[in-house]
């Protein structure tokens, strides 16, 4: 699609945080990587976009008329939902039904607490409407009487519905009776937009299928309007590339197709983090990385796994289940921002409190006055001995001092032990969530590199990693805008699922075959639409169990296992005692879901930044490490392919600051990349 | 002496080990009871067996507070890759029912054993008289499946294959048993590893230093805790619906005593042990953790940055008469304890709220019942035995909220199963699946509203048990002015000609396009409804969470079009009569039943059974209750003198005047 623009024209990748806006452009002629923070504009989002190009041209000589390729990742989505700020909307279920969505799983996390409880749903019970509709397991069907629907049109309006979300019970099996409603509704009411739970994701389980689905419908009114403005934008600069977004499945569509598709698109920005980070370890040689992104509220964490992404269908957004696949990301409410405190007992504790982008750390001269992690780091001395965030970010320890000596003055000890011991419990607060991750997925750290990436990620990652016993940590070039490098590299990809729930045996393959041959037309399509003419990749997989269990592993399918049972057996027994560590070999087997990945690649950039090594003096500056010491402090562009240096030192660049510890052997290889040996 | 300021880290590690220890178990059990229902729990005990550490996210909320000392003790000369198990709960006191299975693993540092691994598993099936070996008519230890008491399971790694081979010959289903046994013991090798690491970490001397100071914490913040009520004597009672197939209502009474930061639970004056499997094996240890299961909810609510371990028992001390029914002598049968469990956690909340009015919510509904089915698939032409859903009810009014809807307080543990799932695998028909109208105590904050959920079935004789169903005679109080719940209800075919209602019975026997319809009690309503905002009334009527009829009986809230009528409103609440002023509101079944079993008619009656001895006492208790006439201590009295003249082997002669002189 991008044939007859210029050799030398640029593909950019943009992703939009709480505080920036993170740009990361590649020109293809050169194979150069350029890349730029602006700060958000929160009173006019997508405005940032205007001044970032501006900058990129100004800096880099970037013309927008030369953009091949436009990839955006945005909080658009999942900030309509935690500020509730989304569409009203109706939903149509069963009669008898009405209260699924309240009811939820049932579970909730906090549960020794007496106050614990469900978060408010996105659509109130009154705007709830039970049809007098049925479906049987088998198929049968009551279907409304039409006056039921126009009635509850009409209650839907007078409560202020702007859009209807039908969710009807075994809707998996057959969608016809949401779309026969979906028919009634759209001839009664033109101007209510209508979402159908099998459209959005036609999976079994009532209450994440429907759950989605009001996802969807909440963020698409202002997902479509943003998106509308973006490619007005694009346009108003002459930018010729088909603005395309960052996916929650690590892949990329096109903006107009996520006018709709709105649910996929929630969780971008993470995934996209995820997938550039992949990428780069692939670049550095890796294959088993956890990566590792901190921002000023929250850590996130992911295991790539033989040089591949992750993906699980339980990813929260917000408060809320999002049942699509989506890169597998845990995350933790601690950041840049954590909030440190002293209890009654006297025992120090960091967060569940933040001071978030505003007021910030102390540090930061927002306004902040309580002491955060970044200022425990700024008092140990590993910042604020440059500017951060390309200049847009200034550090004042004095502040940090100020805020950390409060809690001191409580403790008894000195600023630095105490602003020490913060960085100690962070650490450890981490260490509780990577050690849940790994082993849910049943793997030994050990055998995995940390990659840290985001503003805060190279801060303290070695000595996460050290807490873990993880031997290597790897830092990109650019570890601040690996998210919005995730979009330059990402691929389309679209998901696509058939429930099926039948025993795996010779008499259901025909079927089977069918329903691979429906999910493959469908893959196509998607692709075509996207504009994509290149190669085509379909990825089948199949969600199976043994017959009893209660849920189901996803199992990768090759097409031919479709034509051979023992075959598409043993992928299974084999999938189900690398998970779980035991196979039934006799066991019945039920297959669930069968799901197709239709992914079409793009032409992946070659990375050379050898040519931007500059030189720079070696500084020493003071930090606390249990006593206060010298330590050298270098500048990430003077630090050449082959430069070797030890630990503690920190290495400073204008995107984030990366802290060595003692005992550590840092290495630069020919992409720049920094390999740190922990030792043992 | 371990650095306080940076406790939270080893704290973090503790819990990381513990953490990993769920998921391991989660990831690798086989059986639906331990990846669904998620009836498991893990804990990191010290080196003398008090836990330490356990999980938060999986499994189930009682043992944060267990000891395994009692049961460690009963074996010698322990080696490195030993496991310890007992599923007795008679021998130890660590295991409460015989499904449970409670196995532990040394850590050795060098020669010395500096910690332990530990948990338990709720096997689907122990053998026994029944299937899943539990049911609330049994009355003896021995028909509830075979015990081991506390022996080896595993010698330096090795599985004694006589335990196994004796284990499966006497289960229903023993590769459910063996195979969740064995990832258990995967568990508690994962946690052994990660115990290792922390020593390595923080050193041997720092390790036993810190895991004693995360203790020490958690004793601290529980006396911080205490320190902020005011002293006093808390008095409450509640009552399970029934004590056995004799169907007559179990008491449960707290007499809280508050003195600084330490307090007495003294249950005295609770039922004997009762001849069914509702008792409570806490074998009368004073910081037993089914005994404080309730205490752990109050501490955690009123301070959510609690540490969970054995430290948050020390400042309590309960006493249970030995005989009770919270401290039963063997054999009596405890296998359906957790029902009795829910009344001990309303009773202990019941206690709390008088303590701290200002801080504690009103009653959650607290009847966690699993409805579960047998019937035959036409289509397979196979009996399908499956759980349909648990059917729980809302929490109790806050102090800052209405109480959570369908579930909440102490039942958030369980999860459901989804309708489309159990419809594609069960052959039954969901009819309705949600909450029911006007079921939430009323309150200035609302209670939680009840479950509801009906469903058909296809096939003749189809057998339904709603095991821990309770709560459809003694409904979940209220606070403040704030009113009782619904009550938990049981129906086939409702609204029909061949209606049956089931009253307090947990089984039913359906027929071919039988409707059974099961409804949870409600959580209690908090403060005076009448100052709950006309607005919140207006929209819970909006919602349908409140009928109109009930906004304006039981707020004084007058709706025009499902607008509030302010004037008529007004007008409504102003005559509407003040709440009494009592601080509980129990509703009109406890008061009626009361009249006659007054809190002093029902004292005499536990007074005069614990002089008796322990086989006689629940037979006493059912024929004064056969022959009880008029109300209050005398009339207990007099149904005793009847008892004992139709009975003259009844040792009263000698132990009921001694103790009376």
């Amino acid at each position: 699609m991008d044939g007859n623009l210029p050799a030398e024209d640029w593909k950019i990748g943009v992703d939009i945080g709480g505080t920036f806006m993170d740009f990361c452009a590649l020109e293809v002629r050169s194979g150069r990587i350029v890349s730029l923070k602006v700060l958000t504009t929160p009173e006019d989002p997508g405005a940032e976009l205007g001044a970032g190009l501006d900058l990129l041209a100004e800096r880099e000589t970037l013309d927008p008329a030369l953009i091949s390729r436009f990839v955006h990742g945005t909080t658009v989505g999942i900030n309509t939902i935690i500020q509730r700020k989304g569409a009203q909307l109706a939903l149509f279920t069963n009669a008898g039904f009405e209260d699924v969505i309240e009811l939820a799983r049932l579970r909730m996390p906090d549960m020794y607490s007496l106050f614990c409880h469900r978060p408010e749903p996105l659509v109130p019970r009154d705007r709830i409407f039970g049809l007098p509709a049925r479906m049987r397991v088998d198929g049968q069907r009551r279907d409304p009487p039409p006056e039921a629907v126009a009635d509850a049109v009409a209650q839907a309006r007078a409560a202020g519905a702007e859009g209807i979300v039908i969710a009807l019970l075994h809707a998996w099996r057959d969608p016809g009776q949401e779309i026969a409603i979906r028919a009634q509704i759209e001839a009664i009411a033109p101007n209510l937009f209508v979402f159908t739970s099998a459209e959005v994701w036609p999976v079994i389980r009532e209450y994440e299928r429907s759950s989605t689905a009001l996802l969807n419908g909440y963020v698409h009114p202002r997902v479509s309007g943003y998106l509308e403005a973006l490619e007005a934008r694009l346009a108003l600069r002459n930018v010729p590339a088909r603005a395309m977004l960052t996916k929650s499945n690590g892949g990329v569509m096109t903006a107009s197709e996520g006018r709709r598709d709105c649910v996929s698109m929630l969780l971008s920005g993470t995934a996209s983090g995820v997938t550039g980070a992949a990428w780069l370890a692939r670049q550095a040689g890796e294959s088993r990385i956890l990566t590792l992104d901190i921002g000023g509220t929250s850590a996130d964490f992911a295991l790539i796994i033989d040089g591949e992404v992750q993906f699980g269908s339980d990813e929260l957004v917000g408060e809320f289940p999002l049942h699509i696949p989506s890169v597998s990301v845990s995350s933790i409410g601690i950041g840049g921002g954590s909030i440190a405190s002293v209890d009654a007992q006297g025992v120090l504790r960091v967060g569940p409190e933040s001071a978030g982008s505003t007021p910030g750390p102390a540090c930061y001269s927002r306004g902040g006055t309580r002491a955060t992690v970044t200022d425990a780091m700024a008092v140990c001395g590993w910042l604020g001995h440059s500017e951060m965030a390309y200049g847009q970010l200034r550090m004042d320890v004095e502040l940090a001092r100020a805020a950390v000596q409060e809690l001191a003055d409580q403790l008894g000890r000195s600023a630095e032990e105490t602003a020490q011991a913060i960085l100690d419990i962070a650490v450890s607060e981490m260490f509780v969530e990577v050690e849940k991750l790994s082993s849910r997925a049943g793997v030994d750290l050990r055998e995995f590199a940390l990659m840290p990436f985001g503003g805060g990620g190279p801060m303290l990652g070695a000595f996460l990693a050290r807490e873990l016993g993880m031997p290597r940590v790897i830092a990109s070039r650019r570890p601040g805008v690996v998210s919005a490098l995730g979009g330059l590299v990402a691929d389309l990809k679209g998901d696509f699922i058939r429930t099926v729930f039948a025993p795996l045996e010779a008499a259901r393959l025909p079927d089977l075959q069918a329903q691979f041959q429906a999910l493959s037309r469908e893959g196509r399509d998607w692709l075509a639409a996207q504009g994509h003419n290149g190669a085509i990749d379909l990825r089948l997989s199949a969600d199976m169990r043994y017959s009893g269990q209660s849920y189901e592993i996803e199992v990768a399918i090759a097409p031919d296992h479709l034509s051979d049972l023992p075959g598409f057996a043993q992928a299974f027994h084999e999938t189900h005692a690398r998970i779980y560590d035991f196979s039934d070999p006799d066991g019945q087997i039920e297959i669930v879901n069968l799901r197709l990945s239709a992914v079409g690649a793009g032409q992946k950039p070659e990375l050379s930044e050898i040519a931007e090594v500059s030189t720079a003096a070696l500084r020493h500056v003071p930090v606390y490490i249990g006593e206060w010491q010298e330590i050298a402090l270098y500048d990430r562009a003077s630090l050449p392919p082959g430069a070797q240096f030890a630990g503690p030192c920190i290495v400073s660049q204008e995107d984030t600051t990366f802290a060595i510890p003692a005992g550590a052997v840092a290495q630069v290889d020919d992409k720049l990349n920094i390999h740190l040996s922990l030792g043992e | 002496m371990f650095d306080k300021m940076t406790l939270q880290v080893l704290a973090n590690h503790a819990r990381a080990a513990a953490e990993n220890m769920a998921h391991t178990l989660h990831r690798t059990a086989h059986s639906a009871f331990v990846k669904e229902t998620q009836d498991f729990t893990l804990q990191l005990l010290d080196h003398g067996g008090d836990t330490f550490a356990v999980p938060t996210e999986l499994g189930a909320t009682w043992y944060p507070g267990l000891t395994y000392g009692r049961a460690i003790d009963m074996i010698d000369d322990y080696r490195p890759g030993d496991v310890g198990f007992t599923n007795d709960p008679y021998s130890g006191f660590v295991a409460t029912h015989a499904p449970d299975t409670h196995l532990w693993k040394p850590v050795f540092a060098g020669d010395d054993i500096v910690a332990w691994t530990g948990g338990h598993i709720h096997n689907t099936d122990m053998g026994g008289a029944v299937p899943a070996s539990l049911s609330r008519s049994l009355t003896e230890i021995h028909q509830e499946g075979v015990r081991f008491p506390p022996m080896k399971l595993v010698n330096e790694g090795q599985f004694d294959q006589q335990i196994l081979r004796i284990m499966s010959t006497n289960v229903r289903k023993p590769d459910l048993n063996m195979g969740d046994i064995k990832a258990l013991v995967g568990a508690l090798g994962t946690g052994e590893r990660k115990v290792h690491a922390m020593i390595e970490r923080f050193g041997k001397a720092g390790f036993l230093q810190g895991v004693a100071a995360l203790k020490e914490q958690a004793e601290a913040q529980a006396r911080a805790i205490l320190r902020d009520i005011p002293d006093g004597d808390y008095v409450f009672a509640d009552y399970a619906d029934e004590d056995s197939d004799e169907a007559n209502p179990v008491r449960l009474k707290l007499t809280l005593k508050i003195r600084d930061d330490a307090a007495v639970l003294d249950f005295t004056g609770s039922d004997p042990q009762l001849a069914s499997s509702l008792n409570v094996p806490s074998g009368g240890d004073p910081r037993h953790t089914i005994l404080l299961v309730g205490v752990y909810y109050v501490l955690y609510t009123l301070n959510p940055q609690i540490l969970l371990n054995t430290g948050l028992t020390q400042p309590f001390t309960c006493i249970t008469p030995e005989g009770s029914v919270l401290n039963p002598v063997s054999p009596a049968a405890v296998g359906m304890r957790s029902l009795t469990c829910a009344r001990l956690r309303s009773v202990i909340f019941g206690a709390f709220a008088q303590a701290l009015p200002e801080r504690m919510p009103a009653a959650p509904a607290g009847n966690n019942c699993i409805l579960n089915v047998m019937t035959r698939d036409e289509r397979t032409q196979r009996t399908v035995i499956a759980a349909v859903n648990p059917v729980v009810g809302g929490g109790g009014g806050m102090p800052h909220r209405d109480g959570t809807n369908g579930s909440g307080a102490d039942a958030a543990y369980l999860k459901n199963t989804p309708i489309e799932i159990t419809e594609t695998e069960v052959p039954v028909e969901f009819v309705k699946y949600g909450l029911a109208q006007d079921t939430g105590g009323a309150g200035r904050w609302r209670g939680g509203l009840a479950t509801e959920l009906a469903v058909k079935v296809f096939a003749p004789d189809s057998r339904i048990t709603a095991r821990n169903r309770d709560r459809s005679i003694f409904r979940p109080w209220g606070t403040q002015g704030g009113k009782a719940a619904g009550l938990a209800d049981m129906v086939v075919n409702p609204g029909t000609s061949r209606e049956r209602r089931m009253g307090s019975k947990d089984t039913a026997i359906l027929q071919p396009g039988d409707v059974l319809q099961l409804r949870s009690a409600g959580g209690g309503g908090r403060g005076d409804p009448r100052a709950r905002e006309p607005w919140r009334v207006a929209l819970d009527v909006q919602r349908g969470y409140v009928s109109a009829e009930a906004a304006l009986r039981d707020y004084g809230v007058a709706l025009v079009d499902g607008q509030v009528d302010a004037a008529q409103t007004d007008a409504l609440r102003a005559a509407m009569p003040a709440p009494s002023g009592a601080f509980f509101d129990y509703g009109p079944e406890r008061e009626l039943y009361e009249r006659r079993w007054t809190d002093a008619a029902y004292d005499r009656l536990t007074e005069i059974l614990a002089t008796l001895p322990v086989h006689w006492r629940f037979f006493t208790k059912t024929e004064i209750f056969r022959r009880i006439e008029g109300s209050g201590a005398t009339a207990v009295d007099a149904a005793f003198d009847a008892t004992c003249e139709s009975f003259p082997d009844l040792p009263r002669a000698l132990v009921y005047r001694d103790a009376a002189e």
